[in-house]
């Protein structure tokens, strides 16, 4: 049971100066303001600390330089995380002058559902892309063809890329558990 | 012995007579019937649970390099380890099936109906914390499926309205599953869970003492005056042969079929067959058969109409008096978790 100041002021009201209640009252407001700040403050320090200070690390590496890099071929990069990112150069546009080569030539499809988070991996018996945890189905250009990432319009992300001095550039992540 | 019982009696100054008021609850006739005494199955499975994984958190090591070897070591190494790892995990696997199948018994035998609509709350809150223990249970481990379970279910969170990103961060311990992931899932596991759980037992239990056991009668004696028996001794024995009959189970499932440890993780390769473990199922097939957003929400709904069912029901009982509603609903919700259970055990995908 929590005590009753106002049961107490009113029996003591008659004997003691109002002056009295008046500081007792802001003596318990203080004590309590203290208690609030002080177990408050700790609350906010051990929710600060929980919290993850980093985010994952991301840095630019250099792919190719664009020259030795046909249409219609691949790329393997290896990322420090361990992932293996294949880059494509895309043969559509027929542009083969390094002049006429803009960054939207390149892909680097992730191979990261957008789903969930699992790893789709290439079935080439289907030509698709396919995620084993809920059954996405990506076209090979990471359209989603099918499962729930279908039905919300989700494809497969891609890695950034960067043209720069005839050089292509991919942003890749620093930090993982593999390896 | 006298001066020690006076010696005691001094130090511990409790009324026997009161104590035993206090503690020795009438017990209504129908929990001679062992198949109504499913609420101390999980209890007990919640004990033994507490024991072997206190034991196996001797040798467990919570970091992404030495888990899944950690726990091999459990397995193939120290001696009886693989005993006491497998008598967790099936006790894990029979608490959550004791959990679903006491919350069964108490749905249609309407025990969760005025006035213990609050204890039908606490249980919820006990089912949730189960599944959430059975969850970091098999994180732990570190073969693929503790890797991928815990990705999907940390994507998830990032669907709960306006807390998702924060939950998610304070769940991995950053962006994506890193190096300080599996020691949350541990302090989960080992520490938040099983201590809100023992809070949540003390508060359930007091309830049903509180209210008494609900009564229920069967249709032969719908007219008798309403039988008692005492908890010391019946009920109690009563318990014990439960608890021995349990024992005697868990020891020969751990020993006939010992708990096996799966592949190492790999962040890079999702295995092409992959399931959670069989409590999860329903959740599971769900979200294949929706879109993230739809699938998360219609699961959200679910879990608030079953929290809030108490009061629903009183309200449809007000308005119609008699109604058969919540028969009705209970087992065509017992129809859709058996069968979406059953589809997704049987395919591949």
């Amino acid at each position: 049971m929590t005590h009753d100041p106002t049961a107490a002021q009113v029996t003591l009201a008659p004997t003691v100066p109002a002056r009295r209640s008046f500081f007792a009252r802001l003596a318990g407001f203080a004590m309590f303001a203290s208690l609030v700040a002080s177990y408050g403050t700790f609350a906010v320090m051990a929710g600060r600390f929980l919290l993850p200070t980093h985010s994952r690390r991301k840095a630019w590496r250099r792919v190719a330089e664009i020259g030795s890099f046909q249409p219609a071929t691949t790329r393997t990069v290896v990322a420090p995380s361990g992932e293996r990112i294949v880059v494509a150069r895309c043969a559509i546009n027929g542009a083969s002058t390094p002049a006429t080569v803009t960054v939207d030539d390149f892909v680097a499809l992730s191979s990261t559902c957008p789903h969930l988070g699992c790893q789709v991996t290439f079935e080439p018996q289907h030509q698709r892309f396919f995620c084993p945890c809920h059954n996405g189905t990506f076209a090979p250009d990471g359209r989603a063809t099918g499962g729930p990432p279908f039905e919300a319009g989700q494809s497969l992300p891609r890695y950034p890329l960067d043209l720069r001095a005839n050089l292509l550039y991919i942003e890749v992540p620093l930090d993982g558990v593999a390896g | 012995m006298s001066k020690l019982t006076s010696f005691l009696r001094e130090r511990l100054p409790v009324d026997r007579a009161k104590l035993r008021e206090l503690t020795n609850e009438p017990v209504p006739h129908h929990l001679k019937h062992g198949w109504f005494c499913l609420g101390g199955t999980p209890a007990y499975r919640f004990v033994v649970m507490i024991v072997t994984g206190i034991l196996l958190a001797f040798y467990y090591e919570a970091t992404p390099t030495r888990a899944w070897e950690s726990v091999r070591t459990i397995s193939e190494d120290v001696a009886y380890g693989w005993f006491l790892r497998s008598i967790h995990r099936w006790a894990a696997t029979l608490m959550v099936a004791a959990v679903v199948l006491h919350q069964m018994r108490i749905f249609f035998t309407d025990a969760y109906r005025r006035p213990r609509e609050l204890n039908w709350l606490i249980g919820m809150g006990l089912l949730h914390c189960t599944l959430g223990a059975g969850f970091t249970g098999y994180s732990l481990v570190y073969e693929q499926l503790s890797y991928w379970g815990a990705t999907v279910a940390a994507n998830l969170t990032d669907n709960v309205p306006w807390i998702g990103a924060l939950l998610r961060r304070l769940l991995l311990g950053g962006d994506e599953y890193n190096a300080h992931t599996l020691s949350r899932f541990f302090v989960l596991h080992g520490a938040i869970l099983p201590v809100t759980m023992i809070g949540l037992i003390v508060l359930h239990v007091t309830l049903i003492r509180l209210h008494g056991i609900a009564e229920l009668r069967f249709k032969a004696d719908q007219n008798s005056a309403p039988r008692f028996f005492d908890f010391f001794p019946d009920h109690l024995l009563t318990e014990l042969a439960i608890g021995l009959v349990l024992m005697l189970l868990l020891g020969v499932l751990a020993s006939l079929f010992p708990v096996p440890i799966g592949p190492r993780v790999d962040p890079l390769l999702t295995p092409d067959v992959i399931k959670p473990e069989w409590f999860f199922y329903v959740a599971f097939r769900w979200l294949k058969l929706f879109s993230e957003r739809a699938a998360f929400a219609s699961l959200g709904a679910i879990v608030v109409v079953m929290a809030a069912w108490p009061f629903i029901d009183g309200f449809i009982r007000r308005r119609r008096p008699g109604s058969e509603a919540s028969v009705f609903v209970g087992i065509v919700a017992v129809l859709a978790i058996v069968g979406l259970t059953v589809w997704e055990a049987l395919v591949a995908h």
